[in-house]
């Protein structure tokens, strides 16, 4: 499935986020149906703590509450804009609770066995046939690339964090990075 | 087309890991440069895409309800308080207004109080000249009184023989001293001297102020001073005693006057 089906879903978030500008309670309750399932699941495997995952998922809606004014649709899409911005209140919690040490830990474990989890039902098709193509895009991704994107999306790690865990030069990671998000963006049919 | 560095540059926006002077700057260059603009935003959804690799789960549904609710709260909250600080506000504009009021009143107080200690200052001022003026005209009286109540005497010759001679006396009679003035008074004949007598009419006997010395040329002047003290004087004489003097008149009297 072309991303290009997903525009009328992506129109309507961006019609929903104006709403909520302007203080429309069905709106936020409509997005946040949309959005939650897979922010929830994020934060939980960034934090892997059920209560701390819905506190920063409160955080980062509460922060969509009240700057959705903000929102610039030319800049990126609304799914990407509210992922940043849980993933960012899920990251601050992990270095606010010097966690990350330990998470880095359970990351690399839990880490073989996450390509057999099956996604479960999510409140909207649309995103759940999203999630799958997504799925596919990032199994297609050659390991390395994988790791160093994984380590830095969910394990909310820098470039030199990954560098130095991995003990590979903090160019190689950079490139693997760059590398891996050309490649999804291009399985995704969003460029080369 | 965006190279290879400049793609590393903006991967590492989107992953927030630049400083923040140049995350700004590259900013400025997102929101001017389409090309740039949309590489940020395609690779920034494919990384947001991520999220979708984990299995979605149920959220708690109360929480949108939860965020609404609080939201409300704390607007409710702001507003009241706003009302407190405009209750708050007046109060202390009011009072502000009160001890601004009380400040003028005590300034034009203290102004007034200052005038007055200046006029009151200037008040004492002249009063102390006028004082100082009615000091010396006083003075002045009291001196004017004092040559006033001077008594001059001349005194006549007795004998033809001193005829040539003059005596003055001026009597001050507040002090009780003179000032005796002699002229052309020819010596003592050896073993006698001039004594000069004050006469009280409420005393016996004439009071002795003292042996005349006669210098070459017959001119005295000299300050006298009775030897007891005397009341209002009625004369003065001059008389030819033994030398030295004696307590009461013997000898001829050659001068007398008042």
């Amino acid at each position: 499935m072309a991303i290009s089906e997903q525009e009328p879903d992506r129109e309507l978030e961006v019609k929903l986020i104006a709403r909520i500008a302007k203080g429309d309670d069905a709106a936020f309750v409509e997005l946040y149906k949309r959005f939650a399932g897979a922010l929830y699941a994020m934060a939980q495997r960034m934090l892997t703590d059920t209560k701390e995952a819905e506190d920063a998922l409160q955080e980062g809606f509460t922060y969509i509450w009240q700057k959705a004014g903000t929102y610039d649709p030319t800049r990126s899409s609304p799914f990407a804009w509210a992922v940043m911005i849980t993933r960012n209140k899920a990251i601050d919690r992990l270095r606010a609770r010097e966690r990350i040490e330990k998470l880095r830990e359970k990351f690399t474990e839990q880490g073989a066995d996450r390509s057999q989890q099956d996604l479960v039902s999510a409140n909207e098709p649309a995103l759940r046939e999203r999630a799958s193509i997504v799925r596919s895009a990032v199994l297609q991704l050659p390991e390395d690339q994988r790791e160093a994107l994984e380590l830095s999306f969910f394990g909310g790690l820098t470039h030199g964090e990954i560098s130095e865990r991995l003990g590979v030069p903090l160019g190689t990671i950079k490139a693997r990075i760059r590398r891996g998000l050309l490649r999804l963006r291009g399985s995704l049919g969003e460029g080369p | 087309m965006i190279d290879e560095s400049k793609q590393e540059l903006l991967v590492a926006y989107i992953l927030d890991e630049l400083a923040p002077a140049t995350a700004e700057k590259l900013r400025a260059e997102i929101v001017s440069d389409l090309e740039v603009r949309d590489f940020v935003r395609q690779t920034e959804d494919a990384f947001a895409s991520l999220a979708h690799t984990v299995p979605s789960i149920e959220a708690p549904s109360a929480i949108p309800h939860r965020i609404l609710e609080q939201e409300r709260h704390d607007t409710q909250q702001t507003r009241t308080v706003g009302r407190s600080k405009i209750i708050w506000l007046a109060v202390s504009s009011a009072l502000a207004a009160l001890l601004a009021i009380a400040c003028i009143v005590l300034s034009l107080e203290l102004h007034r109080l200052r005038t007055k200690v200046a006029q009151v200052s200037r008040e004492m001022f002249l009063l102390r000249q006028e004082n100082r003026r009615i000091t010396g005209e006083i003075e002045v009286l009291q001196q004017k009184n004092r040559l006033a109540e001077l008594k001059i005497a001349t005194l006549k010759a007795q004998v033809v023989a001193f005829e040539a001679s003059t005596v003055v006396v001026v009597w001050d009679p507040n002090q009780e001293r003179g000032l005796l003035q002699l002229d052309r008074l020819p010596p003592p004949t050896p073993g006698k001297d001039y004594q000069l007598w004050v006469i009280d009419p409420k005393i016996a006997q004439p009071v002795s102020a003292g042996v005349i010395s006669v210098p070459n040329n017959g001119l005295i002047r000299a300050t006298f001073q009775p030897r007891r003290p005397v009341g209002s004087v009625s004369a003065f004489a001059i008389s030819v005693e033994r030398s030295g003097g004696v307590p009461e008149p013997e000898g001829q009297i050659i001068f007398a006057g008042m």
